[in-house]
């Protein structure tokens, strides 16, 4: 493959035809993302994108790049050893609200503390719906349309921010599907951060939550600087609503970006496994 | 004239074209995936007209350098292109009728787009062009103001889903 040309964002997209419900917020997102990529002239065969379980994390079998469709909750943890392996890549996590700060919760806030490289984007439609429809941790504890939490799940819902900063993230911001060239803008200042950055996307999901087609009533554009203290931003992060998107907080950390000290040779490992396993 | 005005008009029309087409495209890969295959291949139709379009612009355009832009600073009056679908207007379930409004008011959306430099921008060239735009984009409109009254009359009630997704789990 050859990148010298400038590509366009139809070049990123694979032959792979999305199978979304019509009026899924993902679309938005994968729009954005190959918007980003041909701005940036992302390189498709140095570019990886790692995913989870969900709806969403089926996003880089739509990408013309590298994937890896990952476990449930785990993209996180796939894409740091991949970063720290191969640093000159340009990483790209990516999963939904269960799949990131339930199932995968641990592996969010230990990214945020670890401060490597790379970008993780949670699109977050507050609902489990690959599985039809539950309660995730972002659902609003009022929430009573699945039959398993009939009158809500009745917990306060997690605040993606707000954990992002106390965890240590230096970068974080907020996109709105509704919006695919703000979110484009957003994963393209991500990915040129030196640092974790996470972008909180919030994706409608047509069939669960048809109710969230009115978030385009409520979404605005945060037209001050990013916060760069982190106390102000955690003020900010505990009493918004959560509906304010852009870079909403940036500071400037020291990288950590542990180095391999040399790429292990896959045949010994699995010799080695195999070994392991020998009666 | 001033030609850096004309390409910066010439870039936002072919941006427009495109994203129109793109999106089109996409929403009839969804809708047929889902089996509405009769707002499936009204949306195809609509990315053919979206690809003849953007033909027309990219002619006018062709031999020029038009100005690169990123996605995010082209000058929109909304968040996206003007003909461009919003993805949260869709349901799998949507009729016909619905589909053909959505395009409707992509169709006016556009025309005003194109009028608004039609009759304001300083450029005598860029008046003229955007003039002829805007005049396809009111005949696109008309074409389907035409088949909106020739189609039949659709109850509300045809988003009822037989199978719902929402099942007891």
């Amino acid at each position: 493959m050859n990148d010298a040309i400038v590509l366009k964002p139809r070049d990123y997209k694979s032959g792979v035809k999305p199978i979304w419900c019509p009026g899924c917020g993902h679309y938005s997102v994968l729009n954005a993302i190959t918007k980003a990529a041909a701005a940036a002239c992302l390189s498709r065969d140095d570019t990886v994108l790692v995913s989870g379980i969900g709806c969403s994390s089926r996003l880089p079998a739509y990408v013309d790049s590298y994937g890896f469709h990952g476990v449930h909750g785990r993209g996180l943890a796939v894409a740091q050893g991949l970063k720290v392996a191969r640093p000159e890549l340009t990483v790209i996590a990516l999963g939904g609200d269960g799949d990131g700060f339930s199932i995968g919760g641990n592996h969010f806030m230990h990214a945020c503390r670890r401060n490597i490289d790379l970008t993780y984007i949670a699109m977050d439609n507050e609902v489990y719906g690959m599985t039809k429809g539950q309660a995730s941790p972002t659902t609003p504890l009022d929430w009573d349309r699945s039959k398993l939490t009939p009158h809500g799940p009745g917990v306060r819902p997690f605040k993606p921010a707000a954990v992002a900063l106390a965890a240590g993230a230096p970068w974080i911001a907020r996109g709105y599907s509704g919006n695919p060239n703000q979110i484009a803008r957003l994963i393209a200042e991500a990915i040129a951060y030196p640092g974790f950055s996470f972008l909180h996307v919030l994706t409608q999901c047509i069939t669960y939550c048809p109710e969230q087609t009115d978030w385009k009533s409520v979404v605005r554009e945060l037209d001050d600087e990013p916060l760069g203290n982190a106390d102000e931003a955690a003020a900010r992060f505990f009493a918004e609503d959560g509906f304010q998107t852009g870079v909403l907080y940036r500071r400037e950390s020291a990288l950590a970006q542990p180095v391999a000290s040399s790429p292990a040779d896959p045949e010994s490992v699995f010799a080695d496994l195999q070994g392991a396993f020998q009666p | 004239m001033s030609d850096a005005a004309l390409l910066d008009f010439l870039a936002h029309s072919t941006e427009l074209e495109r994203e129109a087409g793109e999106r089109y495209t996409e929403l009839a890969e969804s809708l047929r995936t889902h089996n509405n295959l009769e707002v499936a291949d009204f949306f195809a139709r609509m990315a053919e007209e979206s690809a003849n379009h953007l033909a027309e612009v990219s002619a006018i355009a062709d031999g020029r350098a038009l100005p690169s832009i990123a996605p995010w600073d082209f000058e929109w009056p909304d968040a996206e292109a003007p003909e461009t679908l919003s993805y949260e207007t869709l349901h799998y379930r949507m009729t016909l009728r619905e589909a053909m409004l959505l395009a409707l008011g992509n169709e006016h959306a556009a025309e005003r787009f194109y009028r608004r430099y039609a009759e304001g921008d300083e450029d005598e060239t860029v008046r003229r062009v955007a003039a002829v735009f805007a005049s396809e984009e009111r005949s696109h409109a008309q074409r389907l103001e035409r088949a909106l009254e020739a189609l039949p009359e659709v109850s509300t009630l045809a988003r009822i889903d037989d199978d719902p997704p929402q099942m007891p789990e």
